[in-house]
């Protein structure tokens, strides 16, 4: 976490493989990725990292289940297996009953967890949440860092960027930067208290 | 097995993007149903006027050569020609007793009259003086009555056999057979009307259906036999075998013109495909003509399906950054855009082929006969995608160069 213009961005575009390092390196699971084309950072993306992002960012003509199906469309599934993940993934997020619906049709929270859906779904290594809640009111926020909370318990690894101490303090371990430079690492004693 | 599933992905996004902007599609592809319709039909027009020249002269027959003073198509002055010969009928006799291969020598000589029965006149008609073998050399029978036979030859017989214009012009409804008519101040018995066989007559050509034929001896007692041109027409054993018949025709008619080795020919041997390959000299250049301006309004089509396209990717400029932060390549972005370009240019060529079908109907019903050949259907097909891949590319290439976290940044 950190205040605006600290680098928490710039940070989070490179752990995303969206932009490449200008100094120094990034070993995504012992693979150096800072050194990759922009096809071959394409399929890390693809296959371990999936994005949540504080605008939703879901394409707007297409439907709930098309949205979350789209990955696995990029990393090459047939469509059988694409439908069998996908309602799988929508349910995790309790949107089963919206399949069919387009994001206009959906509240913010909603569209958020079409979102996590779709980042859930090609099974990625990292999940990466910029602000997820920075367009949702507090308690819809709430609900959507309740289904953080339990895709964390199931073991996925989540990476949320923020810039609120309450939403900081659903984490095992906060990263505070401050003017680009790492300012605290810190693990939460609350969560190993308990 | 990748890229398969990213083509229908592609598909299913085009189909989308059309149904979408259904209004700006429409107006987009306006452009190209415009060009494929000009240019399917500038190709079924050129097709019908090139069967209708081809039917017209196929009168003249495939295998028949047409031994002449003149050429039938020369370029230059036709002065070149003035010092020839006439041919004469002896020489065609002559030709006939030499030339053993061939199947039938015809001799014809030419007059124009004018024509009456009973107060009917028809003015500058072309009778032809001609011999019983005559059905034998050229495609045509009579539809009723009889031919002219090699006792009307011998006897020179005022009898003749009237084209089918000249039945519905002179007689109407009546049976002209065993009727009297006559051709300049001389009575002859009409004994035949030859069926209908076209005109090459809007090429320049003759009217096959507004002769008069008459035995070659008469022609020449009533109108004149002295200093009179004769063309001979023989008939080759076989089609296959027009090429060295040829020269065989030319051969015997040097030797009876009596020409040194080092003479040019001083006749001319026309046959059908002369008139054939000077019609295409002419018409490939009217088609290539009729190309390239309908090309024109393709080329406009395909700018303003270029000017939509490059509006489409920056109105989608975050849902490509959306695509490529989940894992869309370069290529998918690429093949995405193209599939959409194309798809454009598909249905507006779809339609246009449509519409260039009534078109031709209409061109069919009053012009020409002329039809749709799958091969310009699929010519046309072929164009309408390929417009849309050129027109496509660059903005979909600048799409799938994008940077993913400026696209993403776009409002």
């Amino acid at each position: 976490m950190g205040p605006s213009g600290s680098g928490k961005s710039t940070l989070m575009n490179i752990i995303g493989c969206l932009d490449t390092p200008s100094g120094g390196a990034y070993l995504l699971e012992g693979e150096d990725v800072s050194k990759m084309n922009d096809d071959q950072l394409a399929e890390i993306r693809n296959q371990k990292i999936g994005f949540v992002f504080q605008t939703f960012n879901l394409i707007p003509r297409a439907d709930v289940f098309h949205n979350v199906e789209l990955p696995m469309v990029y990393s090459g599934l047939s469509s059988s297996r694409r439908r069998i993940l996908a309602e799988e993934a929508i349910e995790k997020v309790g949107l089963t009953d919206r399949m069919k619906h387009k994001p206009s049709e959906l509240s913010g929270g909603q569209r958020q967890r079409v979102a996590i859906a779709r980042a859930l779904v090609n099974n990625p290594s990292i999940i990466l949440a910029d602000e997820p809640t920075g367009n949702l009111d507090s308690s819809t926020g709430a609900e959507i860092m309740s289904v953080f909370d339990q895709l964390h318990q199931a073991g996925n690894t989540i990476i949320l960027i923020t810039h609120e101490n309450d939403i900081a303090d659903h984490a095992n371990r906060v990263i505070k930067l401050k003017d680009g430079l790492v300012e605290s690492d810190d693990f939460n004693h609350k969560h190993y208290a308990a | 097995m990748k890229s398969l599933h990213e083509i229908k992905e592609s598909f299913s996004i085009a189909y989308g993007a059309v149904k979408a902007n259904k209004v700006r599609g429409m107006l987009t592809t306006l452009g190209i149903i415009i060009g494929i319709v000009a240019v399917v039909t500038t190709m079924t027009a050129a097709n019908g006027l090139g069967n209708r020249f081809k039917e017209s002269i196929s009168v003249i027959g495939s295998d028949v050569l047409y031994v002449s003073r003149t050429p039938w198509v020369f370029s230059g002055n036709f002065f070149q020609f003035r010092n020839r010969q006439q041919l004469t009928l002896k020489d065609g006799e002559k030709l006939e007793r030499h030339l053993t291969e061939a199947k039938a020598v015809n001799p014809r000589t030419y007059s124009n009259q004018s024509l009456k029965y009973r107060s009917t006149v028809l003015e500058n008609v072309t009778i032809i003086g001609t011999t019983e073998n005559h059905v034998l050399v050229s495609a045509g029978a009579p539809q009723f009555g009889r031919f002219i036979i090699d006792n009307d030859v011998q006897f020179k017989k005022q009898v003749c056999v009237i084209g089918w214009d000249i039945k519905e012009q002179l007689f109407k409804d009546v049976d002209p057979i065993n009727k009297k008519i006559k051709i300049g101040r001389y009575h002859f018995l009409v004994v035949g009307v030859m069926e209908k066989l076209g005109s090459a007559g809007f090429f320049g050509g003759p009217n096959f259906d507004r002769q008069v034929m008459v035995p070659i001896s008469t022609l020449m007692k009533c109108f004149g036999g002295r200093n009179r041109n004769f063309d001979i027409v023989v008939k080759a054993p076989s089609t296959e075998a027009l090429y060295d018949f040829e020269f065989s025709v030319i051969g015997e008619m040097r030797k009876i013109r009596k020409l040194a080795p080092t003479d040019e020919n001083d006749f001319s041997i026309n046959k059908m495909d002369t008139l054939m390959s000077a019609y295409n000299r002419v018409m490939g250049v009217v088609i290539l003509i009729g190309l390239v301006i309908t090309s024109i309004s393709l080329f406009v089509g395909g700018i303003g399906v270029m000017n939509i396209m490059f509006v489409s990717v920056t109105e989608r400029t975050r849902e490509i950054g959306i695509r490529k932060a989940i894992g869309a390549k370069k290529r998918s972005i690429l093949i995405q855009f193209l599939f959409e370009s194309s798809s454009i240019c598909l249905i507006g060529g779809l339609i246009g082929l449509v519409m260039a079908y009534g078109v031709t109907q209409i061109i069919d019903a009053f012009l020409l006969p002329a039809s749709i050949s799958p091969a310009i259907v699929i010519v046309a097909i072929i164009i309408s995608v390929m417009v849309g891949v050129v027109s496509g590319i660059i903005p979909a290439y600048r799409a799938s160069k994008l940077n993913p976290i400026e696209a993403l940044r776009y409002e």
